[in-house]
């Protein structure tokens, strides 16, 4: 998925003079040919994650719409006063790329385990949150984005899945009954599509944009289920299970709604995301267990 | 003085001084009139940096910075607690109407204890230290990519703002693509937050901290105008990005307050206001 965000900014810098790459130095093998092809446009800041908000702010004052390109964690954690302050008190229409979710970099330790950083900028009034959940989405972003035309995170998960194919910002898988909904994005939502694969019944919903979430669509899709369970790789109190939570304080719905997330760091080595979607109740199996199976 | 300025105004085609029109005496008065009426803080930035505002606004196109022109200069305000003085030179120099300085820090108003972009002419809003740079080389980065590499980016800091480390991240980039567009003002007032800067973090000598990171720097009396922008002059005519160390009195030309550390929080009465004014008017009398 990163790519296909990649090579279309890429391609669209070709037609439009405001874009602006920045890196703080990650993204071998891929952002090289931004320098290259457009080196005043294009800008490895070090690894220096404020500085790169800041410039994208100075940036963005000069009217270029910067994309800001780092791992997720550094990206937002680092730099949450400067993401704030700089970018969206001011509206600017910066774009920040954070590569890696949830437990992509399973091996590597807590430190690049991404699962507390969207829900922390979601507190942050004025910026929309994307996590693609297929190529087809991740392609169809930039133009999202454009259009929206101010502050926005693109939370971009390793790999490549095709389904589902559908660009829309919800999408719904429907079952074979109305009972349990199984509600994801990212990494996670390939889970659920085997779930759903291998117990029909289930319904499945997939978000592409995380913040703000449309009002209408969630009551059309939540409102048929009477058992909603987020499945997220991502702490469940600030993330989409939160966000369903708060819906739900606004508009009742006829189900209830559980969680099936990370609740805490972990210290232990897995060399797979799945260990940890085992370890934390959002593997197949402990949903499916969860759906009554 | 005037002539001296004068020179420098015809040295370069962008180079439009006129801090000649702007007295230090005014802008403090208005300074000190802001924060009294509204009992707000930060009394000592305010009063150490107003030659730092004249120089710098003395040194660019403020027609345009007025009607907001993409290829403007720009002036960042990093240490933000500056406010009441930016918005007084703001005002002397025809960008913001002077009837809004009575609305300072009170309720309603845009006027911010901190810079607040919805001030025109207000570039950036800051307040927490270490960000101001950070934007200010973006934008020196955007002008040279716009293709106006010689116009002016302004960044003023505070002595103790340097302890921020996201500052050194500016500095090594800055130096690396040789922004030399791009000068930073330090308002080295000796005083951090609560107590004497060399207490803090002794970072003495600035220059060598620099320096070390490649820019040229200058060290100059903050308080005089026309020695600063013979400085930013000297940059501009530099092949590289520089620094210019003005060494000022936190609370200038306020007796009581003179680099005393509690005047970066308490607020003025109204006996010590009519001394400060008092005094002032003793020193505009001697000048």
């Amino acid at each position: 998925m990163r790519g296909q965000i990649i090579d279309a900014i890429f391609a669209r810098m070709q037609t439009d003079p405001d874009i602006f790459f920045l890196t703080a130095d990650m993204g071998i093998n891929l952002v090289e040919k931004f320098g290259e092809t457009y080196p005043e446009r294009y800008a490895n800041v070090g690894i220096a994650e404020q500085n790169l908000i800041g410039i994208s702010s100075g940036l963005a004052n000069l009217g270029f719409r910067p994309f800001a390109y780092t791992i997720s964690n550094f990206l937002i954690h680092r730099c949450f006063e400067q993401i704030r302050n700089d970018i969206c008190m001011h509206n600017y229409p910066i774009t920040l790329l954070g590569t890696s979710t949830g437990f992509d970099n399973a091996p590597l330790g807590p430190t690049h385990h991404i699962v507390d950083e969207w829900g922390a900028l979601k507190s942050i009034p004025g910026i929309d949150i994307y996590c693609p959940s297929s190529v087809a989405y991740a392609a169809s972003l930039l133009d999202k984005i454009e259009q929206a035309g101010r502050p926005a995170y693109v939370r971009i998960p390793k790999g490549g899945h095709t389904e589902p194919s559908s660009v829309e910002d919800m999408v719904k898988i429907a079952g074979e009954n109305a009972d349990m909904l199984l509600v994801s994005y990212g990494n996670p939502a390939q889970v659920c599509l085997e779930a759903q694969r291998r117990d029909p019944r289930l319904s499945v919903l997939i978000i592409n944009r995380l913040h703000p979430l449309d009002d209408g669509s969630l009551i059309e899709a939540l409102t048929p289920h009477r058992q909603i369970l987020v499945v997220e790789d991502h702490f469940p109190l600030t993330g989409l299970y939160g966000s369903l939570c708060e819906f739900a304080a606004r508009h009742p719905l006829n189900g209830r709604i559980k969680s099936a997330a990370p609740k805490n760091y972990a210290f232990d080595v897995g060399t797979t995301p799945e260990y940890f979607y085992k370890k934390f109740g959002i593997d197949v199996h402990s949903i499916l267990k969860l759906a009554g199976n | 003085m005037i002539q001296q300025m004068e020179s420098l105004k015809t040295e370069s085609a962008d180079f439009v001084a006129m801090p000649h029109k702007i007295d230090p005496f005014v802008v403090r008065r208005s300074v000190l009139k802001m924060l009294h009426r509204a009992k707000a803080s930060h009394l000592g930035s305010n009063m150490s940096v107003i030659e730092m505002l004249i120089a710098m606004y003395g040194c660019v196109d403020c027609d345009k910075i007025r009607e907001l022109a993409p290829d403007r200069s720009r002036i960042l305000i990093s240490k933000g607690h500056c406010a009441a003085a930016t918005y007084a030179t703001l005002a002397h120099f025809g960008i913001l109407p002077r009837s809004l300085l009575d609305t300072y820090h009170l309720d309603g108003s845009l006027l911010t204890g901190h810079v607040n972009h919805s001030v025109h002419g207000v570039e950036h809003s800051t307040g927490g230290l270490g960000h101001g740079i950070n934007v200010a080389v973006g934008c020196a980065l955007g002008l040279r990519s716009r293709g106006y590499p010689e116009r002016l980016v302004f960044a003023m800091l505070g002595d103790g703002e340097l302890q921020e480390g996201s500052i050194w991240e500016a500095m090594m980039f800055v130096s690396h693509m040789n922004l030399c567009n791009l000068i930073t003002l330090v308002d080295n007032n000796a005083i951090s937050s609560i107590t004497y800067t060399e207490k803090v973090i002794d970072m003495r000598p600035l220059t060598a901290r620099f320096e070390g990171f490649g820019l040229s720097s200058h060290v100059v009396d903050g308080h005089d105008v026309n020695a600063i922008m013979q400085a930013i002059n000297s940059i501009k005519q530099g092949d590289k990005p520089g620094v210019i160390i003005c060494n000022t009195v936190k609370g200038r030309d306020v007796p009581f307050a003179e680099s005393q550390p509690i005047w970066h929080y308490k607020s003025i009465t109204d006996e010590e206001y009519s001394e400060a004014i008092s005094h002032l008017d003793r020193l505009e009398g001697m000048a």
